[in-house]
């Protein structure tokens, strides 16, 4: 009886005054799932994580955690959930160790030991006070604080963006043991190749409205591929047309390019091993790359 | 010291609150100090009653007589000092409590623990009534105490009394803070329109005996609650009491309300 979707939004939708932030946003995410929840700058992914969290209230539709109402009954949602603010603001004069006294008597636990261990893996020195932190470490302060507490839910905005390549490494691990005793996650970034790396599924948001939902290795499977070939004899761009899913076709003199999906690759192949080739290369472009071709320059084609 | 919200923000006072305290103290001495070379000098009531009688009664509360103890202390430190500093402490606990918070950033790494805003609101408060307490009961203290040293001798009853009242005045301007703070989040306004309307209820207290037109609305000043009924000689006045605490109650009911129906730092 009891619903135990982790996160469940139902036609979530926030107004400020005139401006839409956010419209009419469905979404569940499951049991153990590392959610990747990606969208330029100022396209409602904080708004969504701030609903969710009871910090702000809809206009309409539901953000449910666990069941829970993220507005109604905040303090029993905020028991399960570790959170990360896009911009974690901590208190200058407290340390470290009183951040995390505090945080931790609030939720009624002694999480001191659990949270040492974390900042030991992170590289963070508990004893200075936040205002003496970098960006950086007081990210990293918001995340010992976040999981410390061993929460079935993490929400995460843009919680990598002031850390570096070897602690965003350290992070995923992290994430990975938290997904291993079936903890889920919500994890917001502006770029794909941050979330690739850790997501099960992806989420685009733009404008206030989710365009796609896809599982990371069916984008995978759409991933082009950067196809190249210079035949000996004059080739044009019609003995290659028509073939489904290929894109940015262009002959120039003897030299083929164009963008393929795997999907696509055998039939482009064919054509081209039918001719007498000179030179060939097929290389597959960054997920980002393929990423943008379909949901990219402002398409608002699936909204 | 960090066990909860309320401790939490007593600690964030734990300079700033012993300091207030050395202030009043140091305040209570310097009139102290100054007893011995006026009660000598029955030119200082002349001198009052030489003022204008608009300038006596917003200054000096009418009907003081500044040749003994109780009605210098009356005039100099009860009519218009000590009230500054009470009301600048509660009144700066009562906007930051919510609005400082959301202005440093703070308020969302706070809410996002298992801790409602009914709560938050409520154990800020506490601490605003523990803190104004404090400074009321050292300001009291210092008074009997460093009076007795210069021969200013003082009822300890009455001067508690005066405290109550004194402690209770910061309190009302500081829950409008708090109301202000919690429903607007915004530090300027929360600050801003519990002094103005301080100075107000200063102005209608002290000008009422001698404006027509200001005299009705003379009894809703707090300060008319606070010292109208001359506590120093009088002691409590439970009427006043109850009409300040129910203020208080309604004005931190209002936060509460406020604080649980709006966005958090949107």
């Amino acid at each position: 009886m009891a619903e135990e979707v982790p996160v469940r939004l139902e036609g979530l939708t926030k107004r400020f005054g005139g401006t839409t932030a956010l419209d009419g946003v469905s979404l569940s995410i499951g049991a153990g799932e590392v959610f990747g929840y990606l969208g330029p700058n100022g396209a409602g992914k904080t708004t969504t994580i701030r609903l969710l969290m009871g910090m702000l209230r809809p206009t309409a539709g539901r953000a449910q955690v666990f069941g829970l109402d993220g507005w109604d009954r905040a303090v029993e949602v905020h028991r399960l959930v570790g959170y990360v603010p896009g911009e974690p603001v901590l208190y200058d004069r407290l340390t470290g160790h009183q951040h995390v006294r505090y945080f931790s008597r609030l939720r009624g636990r002694d999480d001191a030991a659990r949270a040492a261990a974390l900042a030991g893996r992170l590289e963070l020195d508990l004893a200075r006070p936040a205002k003496a932190l970098s960006r950086g470490n007081r990210q990293k302060l918001a995340v010992v604080l976040a999981l410390m507490s061993e929460p079935r839910l993490l929400i995460l905005d843009e919680p990598t963006s002031g850390l570096d390549p070897l602690v965003q490494q350290v992070f995923q691990t992290l994430l990975r043991e938290h997904t291993g005793r079936g903890g889920t996650v919500l994890f917001s970034s502006h770029v794909l190749g941050e979330v690739q790396r850790v997501a099960d599924r992806i989420g685009v948001v733009r404008r206030g409205r989710l365009i796609a939902v896809e599982r990371l290795q069916e984008l995978s499977a759409k991933s082009l591929h950067r196809v190249r070939a210079t035949f000996t004899d004059d080739v044009s761009a019609a003995d290659f047309g028509g073939i489904a899913g290929v894109r940015d076709l262009a002959v120039n003199d003897h030299t083929l390019t164009c963008s393929a999906p795997q999907t696509s690759l055998d039939a482009l192949l064919k054509r081209v091993s039918s001719r007498s080739v000179d030179d060939f290369e097929c290389a597959e472009a960054e997920l980002e790359e393929t990423f943008l071709t379909y949901y990219g320059t402002g398409a608002d084609h699936a909204g | 010291m960090l066990a909860n919200v309320f401790l939490k923000t007593l600690h964030d006072q734990r300079r700033s609150l012993p300091a207030w305290i050395i202030a009043v103290a140091l305040l209570v001495a310097t009139y102290v100090a100054l007893w011995p070379s006026i009660k000598g000098q029955p030119s200082m009531n002349e001198f009052l009653a030489q003022m204008p009688e608009a300038f006596r009664s917003l200054f000096a509360t009418s009907g003081a007589d500044m040749s003994t103890p109780v009605g210098y202390i009356q005039i100099e430190l009860m009519s218009f000092m000590a009230p500054i500093v009470v009301l600048i402490y509660t009144i700066g606990a009562g906007s930051g409590a919510v609005a400082g918070e959301e202005d440093r950033h703070t308020m969302e790494m706070l809410l996002a623990n298992p801790v409602g805003r009914t709560a938050v609101v409520l154990e800020k408060f506490a601490a605003m009534v523990v803190g104004s307490a404090l400074i009321a009961v050292f300001t009291g203290a210092s008074l009997v105490l460093e009076g007795a040293l210069a021969d200013m001798s003082l009822p300890a009853g009455n001067v508690a009394a005066a405290m109550v009242h004194l402690c209770l005045l910061g309190l009302v301007f500081g829950s409008l803070a708090l109301a202000l703070s919690a429903w607007t989040g915004r530090t300027g306004i929360s600050k801003g329109v519990p002094a103005a309307a301080a100075i107000v209820g200063y102005i209608v207290n002290g000008l009422a005996p001698l404006v027509d037109w200001l005299k009705p609305s003379q009894k809703i000043s707090p300060f008319y609650q606070y010292i109208g009924h001359d506590p120093l000689r009088a002691g409590l006045s439970w009427g006043s009491i109850g009409i300040a605490a129910a203020t208080v109650a309604v004005l931190v009911g209002a936060a509460v309300v406020g604080f649980r129906r709006r966005d958090v730092g949107a």
